[in-house]
């Protein structure tokens, strides 16, 4: 059995109000840790907001500027060239987001930040909504998924945001699973070698947000992986395709059926899923030369 | 004078760039739009001249230039920025943000008329709609002004932990070019201490800013920002007072212009002030015994002196380059609201003058003077063909 | 600079706060049965030796095998294995070699030459056993380690009863029987040896001058079938068959031969004899599938070319000069509710020849217990014993094939550890009454498979069968030390923690503790998700229901 590496430390601290058994406060331990003492964290409003705060407590013990939803990648570059006058460029500046705060509102200053290749580190935690909010659909809610604001399932796609980011020809995008937290070091450790902006999103299953029990979001989070719906993978300057894992070894109904959120689906939703899966799966390969 | 030994011609925007040069920021976002443009450009020519050596980033809107600022201001950075009109609208809600940090960012704002529809004219309703989002709001008549104010912006806002924002008209003031006075970068060294915040995100603290917080600490802080507000005008004053001592030229968050004796005076602030202080010219010589009160500082507004500066004069006319639909402008309004319940204030007169930048001549001035001097005031303000 | 307002930065870690009044259950360590513990005869604790195995710490292994069995070596060759029948992995892609793995480890000690570990120093109590075989010497070990004088009295002049005589050399070396038994031998076991215990005055007699007495005397009289006359030359039992081949004698009986009976020993002969050169032909009542013997024994015998006629009756023998003729008819076969208890229904119009030139019957064996009927009760059958393998009379314990029908080696091997036990607690040597036993099972669910990807089991292989019919050289191969471990690997290690770290590893509280050895969950901050029970490998944490307050 592989064991799990990753670095054992501080950096997070219990007592923390995330949900029981938040996969999003389990990542945020193993990034966290594997960042290290010399960081600065900025977080707009989510979940780790939440988990960060709440005022006069600290979660983590780097220090954290809680911005405003659409900022983060704004505020991590004027905290990086701050830092540069001061003369500390070694500093890591590390955005954690939500997947609102990153594929909807914050996407244009990520954007902006990503032209000008800031020196940051910028971690989605993608749980495919707005579910601080209480579970309103963003444009990470995958097609058909039932939430607050598509009560009978979402009409469109998931946003493909690693396609995005690479079109900006950034050094670095990796994504990464609280199923997988050796990778997710190595990938953060990676990530932190590179100058200019990298960014990881780590896949989040919501237990409330997605209907799932209290001990399954690893759970989950493996079977996104194992069933494609969530490539595990890098990118490197925006061309250079890595699969972390390139083989699959279930269909997509199996994670589908064990999710709230999916449970309305019909047999011919689902092989209409696995077909855009399936899509998704070959397109990624053919890039990374497999 | 004192201390000066270098005269340029310089347009007030320029003039702007010169004294953020000579404050040493150590990070400035910025972004255009006309007509702020060429504080911009001008910054970015010293930069890539090796003449200023901050850090300079050029995002994609002003939000992201004014979130970048706050992030840096609170990392414990000088920070500057410059915008304009819809650039300022946009960053409304960050302008909130950054005052409830206390994160003393200093911004030069080019008043603007904003769309729609579109224009490019003087007109301060776009800094004057952001009256309650908690920064110092300074307003400047002249090229020199501005590069005077904007290295005491510095002082003022880092002293005190507060944002300031420093306004002059377009065109009028921005791109009519003067002769300005340098001074020297020893002087303004010795006048601007290195801004080194106690609390800032820095590794070696750890502490966190901006968490979810309580009522009543969310309560408490805005009490510290009105304690840290009624601070504002001394610090403007003493500030005034030390950039007089080193160059001569003293300012106050007030400024009387052959006010003594007056049967009128007249409020106003920004470029109108040069046109008002040439009506005031032209009537004294005539006789009547009219002045000036230009409000340099608007936020927050010094009421006291206000009622100070204008008790038992017999009528205050108000001059307003801005309107606030439904209610007038926004001068006439907060004078009223200054002298309320005063035995000796004057009867005040509201004028919408300039709005949407048209021209205010000294003649009209003058005639408004003259009409109203001994008429009876209405609570409304008055349109100015 | 003034001084800047100091409420808005935080200045204190979250780790004031109780998150643990959350939850209403709360995660607990334990130790559960694995499926194979249950299942093993001697209660061996499957799952924690290949663990060690696992680890590299192979010395480990072996000292947790020879806790509850002095025979890993012979164990690991012969055992019937009952473990590997419920083992969890079964469900997934084949039952872990526990079996032979268990040689593996078994086959190191006795290269490496280790000893079984010192034993308390003898006290008063003095224990005599009658018998040297499985039950009799898994009792003087566990006997011996509790301090206790201990004197094994053998009929025969060597020790090792079924595992000397009655198992063919190609399936357990006699190398290997005597270097297991020696190490018992070298704890300090006293041994009278040819020194039989006839009947009940000498028994009274040994209950006299010891403490205790432990009856292992096994089942060595043969049952006979009605239809045989076994004073003819051409008739013989298998218990004499494989006594004689076993010890090297020549087999006087003719080319063609007929062995009768399904069980292990009916294997045991006919395999025997076709390494004697001889043609065999075996007849059973059972059907193929229903044979008593082990699977694999079977299917190495048709692979040595045993010629099975089964599911047929013998009826009766007629001579037709040195040849015999076997009278047979295939019959029905109706297993009973428990094991000896069938019925055969003849069917009719079946009947059919076979041509032998001898006959080997082994039908099984009887114990002889006639020889204590007026000290020891009995059923008929085997001497009658309590819960406690204590006989009718008080301080004789019994235990192996004399009281009981379970008939296999490794059976005997845990009566006798069993029986030591409650001789042990007889004798004030051991605390009397029960341990909390831990009766929680580990089943498939309590696993999670993610963490053993899929792999084939590793089996050990079998001589070719050229190379068989030469020789009495063992049949079973080793398996290879990769193998092994790869083998060991494979092992969900049900219930068992091994030190994982993904409890730790995987809260996303930080409630969980690394110990020495072991974790511990943090109350305070312990929300209940379960997450480390869910990601757990071996199913040893467990929620429980949290009464807090």
């Amino acid at each position: 059995m592989d064991m799990i590496d990753y670095p054992d430390g501080e950096q997070f601290s219990p007592g923390h109000v995330a949900c029981a058994g938040c996969a999003e406060a389990l990542s945020l331990r193993v990034i966290l840790n594997t960042i290290g003492p010399d960081a600065i964290g900025v977080v707009p409003p989510s979940c780790t907001a939440v988990i960060c705060g709440g005022y006069p407590l600290s979660s983590v013990s780097i220090p954290v500027q809680h911005t405003t939803l659409e900022n983060a990648a704004a505020s991590a570059s004027g905290i990086k060239r701050s830092l540069n006058a001061m003369g500390k460029p070694d500093t890591t500046v590390v955005c954690l987001a939500g997947d609102g705060g990153t594929y909807d509102i914050g996407l244009q200053a990520l954007s902006s930040a990503a032209e000008r290749n800031e020196d940051i580190l910028y971690v989605c935690f993608d749980n495919e909504g707005y579910m601080n909010t209480g579970g309103q659909k963003s444009s990470s809610t995958p097609l058909n998924a039932i939430t607050g604001s598509t009560p009978a399932g979402k009409l469109s796609r998931k946003k493909n945001l690693v396609e995005i980011l690479a079109a900006h020809r950034i050094p670095y995008i990796a994504t990464c699973s609280p199923a997988h937290l050796s990778d997710m070091s190595a990938k953060i450790k990676k990530a932190e070698s590179i100058r200019g902006t990298k960014v990881i999103i780590v896949i989040i299953p919501c237990l409330p947000g997605w209907g799932v029990a209290d001990d399954a979001a690893v759970k989950t989070a493996r079977m996104a992986v194992d069933s494609g719906v969530f490539p595990l993978y890098e990118v490197e300057d925006g061309v250079d395709y890595t699969m972390t894992i390139n083989t699959r070894n279930q269909a997509v109904n199996a994670y589908l059926k064990q999710q709230k959120r999916f449970r309305h689906l019909s047999d011919a939703d689902i092989s209409d899923i696995q077909a855009d899966v399936d899509w998704g799966w070959e397109y990624l390969l053919d890039r990374a030369g497999k | 004078m004192k201390g000066e030994n270098n005269i340029r011609l310089l347009s007030g925007n320029h003039a702007v760039s010169w004294g953020v040069k000579l404050a040493r920021p150590q990070v400035a976002p910025l972004y255009p739009i006309t007509p702020q443009t060429p504080i911009l450009e001008k910054l970015t020519e010293f930069h890539s001249r090796g003449e200023l050596d901050a850090e300079l980033l050029t995002p994609e809107s002003e939000h992201s230039a004014m979130s970048a600022c706050v992030a840096a201001s609170l990392t414990g950075a000088r920070v500057f920025t410059a915008t304009s009109s819809q650039g300022l609208l946009l960053m409304h809600e960050l302008l909130h943000y950054a005052s409830g940090a206390r994160a003393p960012i200093v911004m030069f704002n080019v008043n603007r008329t904003p769309g729609s529809p579109w224009a490019f004219w003087p007109d301060q309703i776009d800094s004057l709609s952001q009256r309650d989002t908690g920064w110092i709001k300074m307003y400047s008549e002249s090229p020199q002004e501005s590069l005077d104010t904007v290295i005491q912006a510095f002082r003022i806002s880092e002293k005190l932990s507060l944002p300031l924002m420093i306004s002059h008209d377009a065109f009028y003031v921005s791109h009519a070019v003067e002769p300005v006075a340098l001074p020297q970068q020893e002087q303004v060294d010795s006048f601007l201490p290195a801004y080194k915040p106690e609390l800032r995100l820095d590794t070696s603290l750890g502490q966190s800013f901006g968490a979810p917080i309580d009522q009543a600490t969310w309560n408490r802080s805005r009490r510290e920002t009105a304690a840290a507000m009624a601070r504002v005008e001394n610090e403007v004053l003493e500030t005034g007072k030390a950039w007089g001592e080193l160059t001569g030229r003293s300012y106050a968050a007030l400024e009387h212009y052959r006010t003594e004796g007056a049967g009128v005076v007249i409020v106003t602030m920004g470029s109108m002030c040069g046109t008002v202080r040439d009506a005031v010219d032209a009537l004294r010589e005539q006789g009547s015994a009219v002045g000036l009160l230009k409000v340099r500082q608007f936020r927050p507004l010094p009421v006291q002196t206000l009622r100070n500066s204008l008790a038992g004069i017999p009528c205050a006319l108000v001059l307003d380059r801005n309107y606030s639909p439904g209610m007038g402008g926004i001068l006439h309004q907060e004078l009223k609201s200054a002298l309320f319940a005063m035995d000796d204030a004057p009867r005040v007169h509201g004028f919408l003058t300039g709005v949407g930048g048209v021209n205010v001549a000294s003649m009209k001035i003058q005639q408004l003077v003259t009409e109203y001097a001994d008429a009876e005031p209405s609570v409304d303000s008055v349109w100015v063909e | 600079m003034d001084r800047q307002p100091s409420p808005l930065w935080t200045h204190a870690t979250t780790k004031l706060r109780n998150t643990g009044t959350w939850r209403s259950a709360m995660p607990e360590y334990r130790t559960s049965l694995s499926p194979c513990l249950g299942a093993c005869p001697v209660n061996g604790r499957i799952a924690e030796w290949i663990g060690l195995l696992k680890s590299g710490d192979v010395k480990g292994a072996w000292l947790t095998l020879v806790d509850n069995n002095p025979f890993p070596a012979i164990a690991g060759r012969i055992c019937h294995h009952p473990c590997e029948a419920v083992c969890n992995r079964q469900q997934m892609d084949g039952a872990v070699s526990i079996c032979s793995l268990e040689r593996h480890v078994g086959d190191i000690a006795m290269s490496e030459g280790w000893s079984l570990p010192e034993p308390e120093a003898v006290g008063k109590k003095s224990v005599a056993i009658v018998g040297g075989g499985p039950a009799g010497l898994s009792a003087a070990y566990q006997l011996r380690r509790l301090g206790i004088k201990v004197t094994l009295f053998e009929q025969h002049q060597q020790l090792g009863g079924l595992l000397r005589h009655g198992i063919p050399s190609y399936r357990l070396d006699k190398n290997i029987v005597d270097c297991e038994i020696g190490r018992i031998i070298d704890m300090g076991v006293e041994v009278e040896l040819c020194a039989e215990v006839g009947d009940h005055h000498a028994l009274q007699k040994l209950h006299d001058e010891f403490d205790a007495v432990y009856l292992a005397t096994g089942a060595s009289r043969p049952k006979a079938l009605p239809v045989l006359d076994y004073s003819k030359s051409w008739v013989i039992d298998s218990a004499e068959f494989l006594t004689v081949t076993n010890a090297g004698e020549p087999c006087r009986l003719g080319q063609n031969l007929v062995v009768i009976g399904g069980g292990s020993a009916a294997m045991d002969v006919a395999r025997t004899a076709r390494r004697l050169g001889r043609s065999v032909k075996l007849i059973s009542l059972e059907p193929e599938h229903l044979l008593p013997a082990q699977k694999a024994e079977v299917d190495e015998a048709i692979e040595e070319g045993v010629e099975f006629v089964t599911g047929a009756e013998m009826q009766s023998i007629s001579k037709d000069g040195d040849s015999l003729i076997l009278e047979c008819m295939r019959i029905k076969f109706n297993p009973g509710e428990e094991r000896g208890r069938f019925t055969i229904d003849p069917v009719p119009g079946s009947e059919f020849q076979l041509r032998a030139d001898a006959i080997i019957s082994s039908i099984g064996q009887d114990a002889d217990i006639s020889r204590w009927q007026s000290l020891l009760d009995n059923d008929g059958t085997v001497v009658n014993t309590d819960n406690l393998w204590q006989t009718s009379t008080k301080g004789i314990f019994a235990g192996g094939d004399v009281a009981s029908m379970d008939r296999f080696v490794t059976q005997a091997v845990g009566m006798g550890k069993q029986a030591a036990a409650e001789i042990g607690r007889y004798l004030g040597q051991l605390p009397s009454g029960e341990t909390g036993a831990n009766t929680s099972q580990t089943g498939f669910s309590d696993i999670n498979t993610h963490y053993f990807p899929p792999a084939a089991p590793n089996q050990q292989a079998n001589l070719e069968v050229e190379d068989r019919l030469q020789n009495f050289n063992e049949v079973q191969l080793p398996l290879a030390e990769d193998k092994a471990l790869a083998e060991a690997s494979r092992c969900f290690s049900c219930g068992s923690c091994i030190y994982c770290d993904n409890c730790y590893l995987y809260c996303p509280d930080m409630a969980i503790t690394k110990l020495q050895r072991g974790y511990e969950v943090i109350s305070d901050y312990c929300k209940g998700c379960g997450l480390c029970v869910a990601e757990c490998p071996t199913g040893s944490v467990v929620m429980l229901e949290d009464r807090q307050g």
